[in-house]
Order: C-alpha cells, then structure tokens, then sequence
C-alpha cells in the first residue's frame, strides 16, 4: 500500500521539488503551508510520515509536535522536523518535544528522501 | 603609602620648571626648611597651602593631593592581580614607590591595561553583536532557505533527466527566481555591513548609555541614596527653583559619584558616550531629588501610575515623571515601564526599554505606534494597546509637549513622551484597558514584521 507523507512547509518552490522528490519515491504527498491547519490536518488524518517545518505561520513546528505527541492519536507518528535554523540548541528543542530527526536546510535530496523512507519503514515495523 | 608622594611630586614639579627651593618657598611665602620638610614627606600638607603650591607650580590640584595618584595606585595593584600576570612576581608592595620614581612609566601601563581591557570588552560586545543581530539572523535564515531551493532544484536535474519538460522548466525557474533573491539579500547584507564600517562602530554612543541603564534595570541605587537625603533641601514651592535646586544639589554632591559609576561600567566605553551618560545620571539624580523614590512609590501606587496627576503632584513635568517610573524597583506588585521619546522627525532620542520591546534604530520604524501619533493632538494623553505579531501585547500612553519657547507667533517643536508597559502590568495602572477597547495591530519594524498586507509598508518584510 502507498505510503502517506504530509509536508508542512511554507515556502512553495521548496514544496514543489518536495514533492516531486517524494512521489517519484512512490510516497503520496499532501501539503499544509500554516502550523494551524497542519496541526488539524494531521489529527484528522494520521500520516505514515510527518515532514515539519519549525518556522510556520500560526503555530510554529515545535509546538505542533508538541501538540502531537499530547495526542494519543499522534504519539508515535514519525516526524521529521526541517529548518534553516541549524545551532545546536534548535536540534535539541527539536528531539526535546519529539522529533525523530532533525534536518537543516540547504539539504541533500538523497539525504532527505532516505530519511522519510527509514521514517516510514520504522512507522509500519 | 601613596600619601607620602606628594611631596616627592612638589620636588620633582620644582626641578622640571627650574626654580630653586628657596625661590619657591619665598613665593608661596613659608620658609625654605618648612619647604624642605614637605618635600622629604615630612610634614602633612593639604588646602591653601597645597593650593599655592600647585597654582605656582602650574598643576592641578589633584596632581599634587594624590587623589589621582591614588587612583593610578589602585589600578596598578589592580593590574598586579590579573589572573593573566600571575607567576610574573610582581613587586605590588612597591607600587608607590614605583609611582613617585617612574610616574610617566606608572601612568602608561595603566593606560596599556585600560586600553587592553576595553578592547576585549568591545571584541565581546562585537562577537555578541553578531550572533544576536535580528537583520543579521533573518537575512542568513533568509539566505539558507534560498539556497535550500536552489539546491533541491539543481540536484533534481541533474538527477532525474527522465523528468517531464515542464516540471524540468519549473525547476529551471525556480533555480533562476531563487537566485535573484538570494542576490538581493546578499546586496542588502552588503549594505548592512557597509554602514556598520562606515560608522567605524557598531555601537553608537546612545547604545552605550542604554547599555549602561540595562545593566542597571534603569535603577541607580546609590543615587537613590543621596537623593533621599538632598530632597528636603528643597524648600522653594516653585516649580522653576526647585529644578535648580534640585541640579545645583546634584552637581554640588554627586558629580563625584556620577563620575565614578561611569568609570565602573564596562558598556560606556567612549568619550561621546560618557559625556552623554554623564547628563543622562544628572537628569536621573535631579529627578530623584526632586522626586524621593519611597514617596513616589507610595503616590504612584495610590495613583495609579497616572503621569499626569504624578506630575501635578510633585510639580515636575511629565517627562521626568516617566523617568521615575522606569527607575522603580523590581518588585512583584510593581509595573514595569519602558519609555521612549521622539522628535518631530520620528526619530527615537530616548529609549528605556522593556524587555521583548525595541524599536530598530537603523531600519524603518512601524508608525503605528502611539508615539508617532501623539504630535497630532498635543498635550493629550493617548492610550493605545498594541498587538504585535509574536503575540506581544502592550500598553503605550503618549503625549506629545511643546519643548521652545512659546508665545504668538513662535513655532512649536514638539517632542512626544511615551511611557509603555504589558498588557498584564497595566492592569495595576490607570491605563488598564477595557476587555472591548480596540487592539491595534503593529510591529517592530516593516523589515522584521511578517504583516504583509499592511497600509503602511515601506519597506519589504526580510522573512518573504
């Protein structure tokens, strides 16, 4: 069966290679651009994989995950969370309120497509 | 001890103009034994005499009554005590000695250690600077995002030849729109750095004096003190003589003071700065005169932190009202307040911040703020409550007042005060708002404020 990532980012031209990257990897790709609506999105309909931006208009990506790992119905989604702010306290507030993984932006598509496909592996074991 | 040079300075002072000991002590009318006795060290000499003494020999006074050879004493010991010089068995017990011998040597180590200090201290600031700059923060944010587009696009096709001419023709745009942004942004940087040399800089003068009142949470302890003391000198209910009691007390008792705290504050570094911190302490201890900090707790509480009957009260203008509120102490039923004030031209003359509220110096400030508004209807009180994009909110209470000379026919310049304070903390104030009173939505500066369909844009958001 397909497997399904959401990809909460706002900037488009980052979102268009995205999802491009993540399709011809045979994932189905859904895209929210505002913190808010990918909290809700989420918790409608629980994705195999979450790709989270930390700076998001609304509600930023750290507290969506904190939100997240509160509900039952997302406690153990795999996310992955994405952004330029690369120092090491930003990677720390990342795994602290949950994350997975933690990727800086400029990244290698290599890179990003093996971590979702690890995420989603781990998710259905 | 140091008191034993100054005797051994009227010596060398003597020789270095050439007159003899007799000829000097003829002058200042003493005989050439008792000339000879205060030379050696051996007589105590202070006032007239020493005041003589140091008129004929052309010198300041505090040249010759160790004042400032007490200072240099204490930086030299202070110098012989640095962690890095430890191991170097450094003879401090003999630093007197070394003062009257070698003074000129004496003098230019201190300045060496002075110099040495400051320049770490601003290398600090600097490096501090940097990695705290919010222009500098956003624009690289902005700039790794850009080349995270850039990147993906450019990996996509030349990974993926197989891929469909129009997605291949987006990614060739996104590649061509991505990197005339990336440009501007590298452009704009450019700039930034370009005005920070050109002021040769960073930090201004009026940056170091915030610094300082930062540093201190816009409270002087020590003023306070003396201030407390000086206030019932004043006697006059006039509003006029009271102020210049109130500065000829300050200048009278505290100059010292005000000198010394500044010289024991790293933040004022330069010249221009402490000159301009030196007038911003006067103000600060006039008002304390003028304004005894425990009966002004106790008024402002009562009420309300209302500028105006606060300036009625202890007959001063709102300004200095203001001041006193930013100096209050911390205490958990105090409201905190920041206070700026601008001129005519919008620009920002005085700032007391508070925390999480700034406005930019070197960027187009937000005119939605109360602060430029005031200047519309003078000498009324405004409220506003604003809402800033992070959430923030604050109160501002603005009045713009005349600052020249009036009468028919005169211009008026009129600057305006604006005290501020948290939604939370108006609360205990007069200025708590109603829950329906309207919210106006602001923000720091166009170039930080993510509101992009605001009127009042000048400038592009860095953030787009």
């Amino acid at each position: 069966m397909t497997k399904r990532v959401l990809l909460a980012e706002d900037e488009p031209n980052i979102v268009e290679s995205l999802t491009f990257l993540l399709e011809r990897a045979g994932f189905e790709v859904g895209v929210e651009s505002d913190g808010r609506q990918a909290l809700e999105s989420v918790l409608a309909n629980v994705p195999d994989v979450l790709i989270l931006d930390v700076m998001l208009p609304e509600l930023d990506g750290y507290e969506i995950l904190r939100r997240l790992r509160a509900d039952q119905r997302a406690e153990s989604l795999p996310v992955l969370m994405l952004t330029a702010k690369g120092q090491r306290e930003d990677r720390e507030t990342a795994l602290e309120c949950g994350a997975d993984l933690f990727i800086t932006k400029p990244f290698a598509n290599a890179e990003l497509v093996a971590a979702v496909e690890r995420l989603a592996a781990q998710g259905s074991a | 001890m140091v008191d034993t040079i100054v005797g051994t300075r009227i010596r060398q002072r003597r020789r270095e103009i050439g007159i003899t000991q007799a000829e000097l002590a003829r002058r200042i009318g003493i005989s050439a034994s008792y000339l000879n006795l205060i030379e050696w060290n051996k007589r105590p000499i202070a006032g007239t005499l020493l005041r003589n003494i140091a008129e004929r020999l052309n010198l300041a006074i505090e040249d010759l009554d160790g004042a400032s050879e007490h200072r240099l004493h204490e930086t030299l010991v202070e110098i012989a005590h640095l962690p890095s010089l430890q191991g170097m068995n450094i003879e401090s017990h003999r630093t007197s000695e070394l003062i009257g011998r070698f003074p000129g040597w004496a003098r230019s180590m201190a300045a060496l250690a002075r110099s040495e200090h400051e320049a770490s201290a601003r290398a600090q600031t600097l490096s501090e600077r940097l990695s705290n700059d919010p222009f500098l923060n956003e624009a690289v944010h902005r700039m790794l995002t850009r080349i995270a587009s850039i990147r993906s696009a450019a990996e996509i096709l030349t990974d993926y030849p197989d891929a469909p001419e129009e997605r291949k023709e987006r990614f060739h745009h996104i590649i061509s729109e991505e990197s005339r942004v990336l440009s501007d942004i590298g452009e704009a940087l450019a700039v930034y750095l370009d005005k920070a040399e050109e002021e040769n800089r960073i930090l201004t003068p009026i940056d170091e004096v915030e610094a300082l009142f930062t540093a201190r949470e816009n409270h002087f302890a020590e003023l306070e003190e003396f201030a407390e003391k000086l206030a019932p000198h004043l006697t006059s209910p006039h509003p006029v003589s009271r102020h210049a009691k109130a500065l000829e007390l300050t200048r009278e008792h505290l100059s010292g003071l005000i000198k010394d705290l500044i010289g024991s504050h790293r933040e004022v570094e330069t010249a221009a700065a402490r000159t301009r911190a030196t007038q911003a302490l006067m103000d600060y201890a006039v008002g304390a005169i003028l304004m005894p900090m425990k009966a002004f707790q106790e008024y402002s509480d009562e009420l309300r932190y209302d500028i105006e009957a606060l300036s009625e009260v202890f007959s001063t203008g709102i300004n200095a009202v203001c001041h006193r509120l930013t100096a209050l102490p911390r205490t958990e039923n105090v409201p905190r307040f920041g206070y700026f004030r601008a001129n005519a031209a919008g620009t920002i003359i005085e700032m007391l911040g508070l925390p999480g509220l700034a406005i930019p110096r070197y960027a187009a400030a937000c005119p939605l703020w109360v602060l430029y508004r005031a200047q519309q209807s003078p000498e009324t009180v405004i409220r506003q409550r604003a809402l800033f994009p992070s959430g923030a909110r604050f109160v501002f209470v603005a009045r713009a007042r005349n600052t020249g000379p009036t009468g028919f026919g005169k211009p008026r310049h009129y600057v305006t005060d604006m005290l501020a304070t948290s939604e939370a903390d108006a609360q205990r104030t007069v200025y708590a708002a109603e829950t329906n009173a309207p919210v106006e939505e602001v923000g720091p500066s166009c170039r930080l404020c993510p509101r992009r369909n605001c009127l009042h844009r000048v400038e592009d958001p860095l953030a787009a």
